[in-house]
């Protein structure tokens, strides 16, 4: 508990004293809200083996946010805190979430990476982080993760230098599952610090170093997590420079190595790797592999074009980026340009990713090619259309070859026409998707067709605007069939300028071959109420009545059901959000 | 000639009694971990060193000297006999690890082997083979030995295809249906795997990867066994302002015992890299400006 209070000490210390300074004038802006969702879910049957439809959301859930920004003289201090409660982690072990199983401390609290609590206080060349931070400093060294922790900005003339140290991981013991328990896997602590040294002169160049260290603290937790769950070491470098000339052509260059340790409990070794001093000591488990990212484009009046190529190789990791794909390499063109009279605009890319360049997932490089080609047109005031195609295609040879072909066809028309009193638009989707999938045993065939029609009169006058909409998805399988068939009716009713109430009702038709269809009812009604000024209170309640068809008959499910099952799904979400 | 038989076989049990006597059985898994930095883990098999003293004692220190040969049979990595771990054998059974027996940290390994070690602590996937030999201290009398056929692979997760990363949703199609696709295992497996569809909603305020690691998914459903698309019927409500409008997918692979697949992800839990689409209610934007407009 002595880091969260310190920190906190720091948080409020650093802030007291600067709102009681000299500064004459205080002034707030942004918003700070509660809100609340209700989630109900009742079943016919009630309770039955398998479990048909399981609740897909947290009975209640509480969720505040804070963001205001309070300028005191030269300082700006912008915070963003934004929490939940309960805790409701999936992929994240935490304690009192799913399984609900013991407390969290506060500390835990503070660093779930559900959880958010910054403030970037801000004079002139100096940026002060404390709390929750989502720092981005290139592609290839971090960017993904929330680090709750304290660190420094500072852009003196050219010069950039940032500095953040904190914690991405709170420590959780592991907790052996007992039914129906499902126990908690547990994580080590995971410290990270992170610095960057650079030059800069904004909108033309920049040119600097990254580097991201993190490390599993062993002795956080009295019950480790189980391996595969191991405690890591990950060191990053990368050299980073981007350049933008008057002519229009933007670089992007970057480059970087990474220094790894699956498990810290291996031996210390030099071999295979050397250590890297003073960051990192090396095991036999550390690996050292290298990510390249080039990239050119430029921008004219009219059209744009780029090139962009990068490279991970297979033992190329960073923690601020956990789920990056590693032993790849892809190339992508691409380009936007307007045409006649500008009545066309195009937006294309075509690239081509390999993957197992190390081999080490089999002996053969995977290839997969990405292209997409989206074309806009506005024919008349009235008429427009939009066309979109992309392909997608990926094989992996070899004896227990895979290949698989997506192509996917869109036409979009929409006419509108109107008078004195009214508009009135009609809008229509065709999508023709075929996937096939080829393995050992035989190539499987998807093909996907989805229609949908639109219909939004528009009354210029009138506080009511209605929509209606159909469509129609067919999906064919070489085993199955599923047709679906989907009409909404919609109604916006702006009562005034502070009251605005919104109502929803779809009925959906879901058939797979060669069963009865399941039928679906879903209804929502809305409202955003303004209350004064910078009060506003969001309301929104949703059913969804659920009936299967015969695609799961009461007599599959233990014990037996007369009739087909079906569920009663009900949300309520309201909200509170006051606007500084 | 049963004489002579009895004879010999007499003088065979009396040599080895007077003698201590080295037996090795390399038990290595034929399907190892992919990383040789694991291979301390019992998954991968054991070495069993009996050591038998004989009337006329013995010599119960050795050391090992371990040989990675690839398919063909051509060296590809020794271990420095000078630098090995002597060893005093208790008389009976002696357990050491795998990592004992392939001694990562004392093994030279060659060119491109080194460097691909370096870069990812992973064989290219193929078959190899073992041969550990039990040494005198100074190495130059072989007490022992035993060679062991292995293969080694490692695999790829699938990269998700559709929706894209960033792709927008026409919000009337998305409350009722939504298509995923992503790319197969790498390489296939004679089990077909099992994919996980999760989707995360990312609420106003939150950040992607925030919402991916702190929230409950909305979907959390398994694709039909081997297929790499599921179709999931949402049922919900897209076209309110507040909710919906943003998410956050992956699909987790497992293997048919339902663990995740052990792949060179960071987070050894079978999850792909993530990717983000929108809601967007097409039908609302043109309402819109439609009355702006007059």
């Amino acid at each position: 508990m002595k880091k969260p209070v310190s920190l906190l000490f720091l948080l409020f210390g650093f802030v007291t004293p600067l709102l009681a300074q000299q500064s004459p004038k205080v002034t707030v802006s942004g918003d700070v809200g509660v809100s609340y969702e209700y989630y109900g879910l009742d079943k016919m049957p009630e309770t039955s083996i398998p479990n048909f439809y399981p609740a897909r959301k947290p009975w209640n859930l509480f969720r505040y946010t804070f963001d205001p920004i309070i300028s005191v003289g030269g300082w700006s201090i912008p915070f963003n805190f934004n929490f939940t409660s309960p805790p409701a982690n999936f992929t994240t072990p935490s304690l009192g979430g799913l399984g609900n199983i013991g407390k969290q401390s506060f500390w835990q609290f503070l660093t779930n990476p559900a959880n958010s609590f910054g403030i970037r206080p801000k004079i002139g060349t100096t940026e002060i982080l404390l709390g929750t931070q989502y720092l981005k400093y290139s592609d290839l060294s971090t960017g993904d993760l929330g680090i709750f922790g304290y660190g420094v900005n500072l852009s003196p003339g050219k010069f950039r230098i940032k500095f953040f140290n904190g914690t991405s991981q709170s420590p959780v013991n592991y907790v052996a599952p007992v039914l129906p328990n499902p126990g908690i896997v547990g994580a080590y602590q995971r410290n990270q610090w992170m610095g960057q040294l650079g030059m800069e002169k904004e909108g033309k160049y920049f040119v600097g170093f990254n580097f991201v260290h993190s490390g599993d603290v062993q002795n956080s937790v009295s019950s480790p997590p189980l391996p595969p769950i191991l405690p890591q070491e990950n060191m990053v470098i990368s050299f980073l420079a981007t350049a933008t000339t008057s002519t229009g052509w933007n670089y992007h260059i970057e480059l970087g190595q990474s220094f790894h340790t699956r498990d810290l409990t291996t031996p210390l070794s030099v071999s295979p790797v050397e250590d890297l001093k003073p960051f990192l000591t090396s095991h036999t488990s550390t690996d050292k592999d290298n990510a390249v990212m080039l990239g050119i484009d430029k921008k004219g009046k009219d059209w744009e074009l780029g090139a962009k190529m990068n490279y991970h190789g297979a033992g190329y990791y960073t923690a601020g980026y956990p789920f990056m794909n590693n032993d790849r390499i892809e190339y992508l063109g691409n380009t936007r340009f307007n045409a006649w009279k500008k009545k066309i605009n195009v937006v294309a890319s075509i690239g081509e990713r390999y993957g197992n360049l190390s081999h080490t997932a089999g002996p053969n490089t995977t290839s997969q090619l990405i292209a997409n080609i989206n074309a806009f047109t506005q024919f008349t005031e009235r008429f427009s259309l939009n066309m979109n195609f992309n392909n997608f295609g990926f094989n992996s040879p070899g004896i227990l070859g895979y290949k698989s072909v997506s192509n996917e066809l869109s036409i979009n028309p929409v006419y509108t026409w109107s008078n004195t009193k009214m508009s009135q638009l009609i809008s229509g989707t065709y999508t023709w998707s075929k996937y096939n999938e080829t393995t050992t045993s035989g190539t499987t065939s998807n093909n996907t067709q989805t229609a949908l029609l639109m219909y939004v009169p528009t009354w210029f006058t009138s506080k009511w605007s209605p929509d209606l909409s159909v469509m129609w998805f067919k999906d064919i399988t070489t085993l199955t069939t599923l047709n679906l068939l989907n009409a909404t009716a919609g109604v916006s009713w702006k009562a005034s300028k502070k009251f605005s109430l919104k109502g929803q009702l779809q009925y959906n038709l879901s058939t797979t071959s060669p069963f009865t269809a399941d039928k679906n009812l879903l209804g929502t009604l809305s409202f955003d109420w303004k209350i004064y000024q910078k009060l506003s209170w969001q309301f929104a309640l949703t059913g969804n009545l659920y009936h299967y068809g015969s695609d799961l008959p009461g007599s599959s499910l233990f014990p037996v059901y007369i009739g087909n099952p079906q569920y009663f799904e009900s949300t309520m979400r309201t909200g509170l959000q006051y606007r500084f | 000639m049963k004489r002579y038989y009895l004879i010999i076989t007499l003088l065979l049990i009396a040599a080895t009694a007077a003698q201590a006597q080295i037996n090795l059985n390399l038990a290595l898994n034929s399907r190892p971990q992919p990383w040789l930095s694991e291979w301390g883990n019992p998954v991968n098999g054991i070495m069993i060193i009996t050591y038998t003293t004989g009337a006329a004692g013995g010599d119960p220190n050795i050391k090992i000297r371990t040989t990675l040969l690839n398919e063909s049979g051509n060296v590809i990595g020794l271990s420095n006999i000078n630098a090995a771990r002597p060893y005093v054998l208790r008389p009976g059974v002696n357990q050491f690890t795998m990592a004992d027996a392939l001694q990562l940290q004392n093994l030279n390994l060659s060119g491109s082997i080194k460097n691909q070690m370096q870069r990812s602590g992973r064989l290219a996937s193929g078959q190899y083979q073992l041969m550990v030999e039990l040494t005198n201290n100074t190495g130059d009398v072989v007490r022992a030995k035993q060679t062991r056929p292995f293969f080694m692979t490692a695999y790829q997760l699938p990269v998700l295809m559709q929706p894209a990363n960033g792709a927008e949703l026409d919000a009337h199609v998305a409350q009722s249906v939504i298509t995923f696709r992503w790319t197969s295992l790498v390489p296939s497996t004679q089990e077909r795997p099992v994919y996980r569809v999760q989707v995360f909603e990312i609420m106003p305020g939150q950040q992607p990867m925030q919402a991916f690691r702190g929230n409950r998914p909305l979907l959390d459903e398994q694709a039909p066994q081997g297929s790499t698309q599921y179709i999931w019927r949402t049922n919900l409500p897209m076209l309110d302002s507040t909710a919906n409008k943003q998410f956050i997918w992956t699909v987790q692979t497992l293997d048919i015992d339902g663990q995740p697949i052990p792949t060179n992800d960071m987070n050894v839990q079978g999850r792909s890299e993530p990717a983000i689409f929108n809601i967007v209610n097409q039908m609302g934007t043109i309402n819109n400006a439609v009355k702006k407009k007059d």
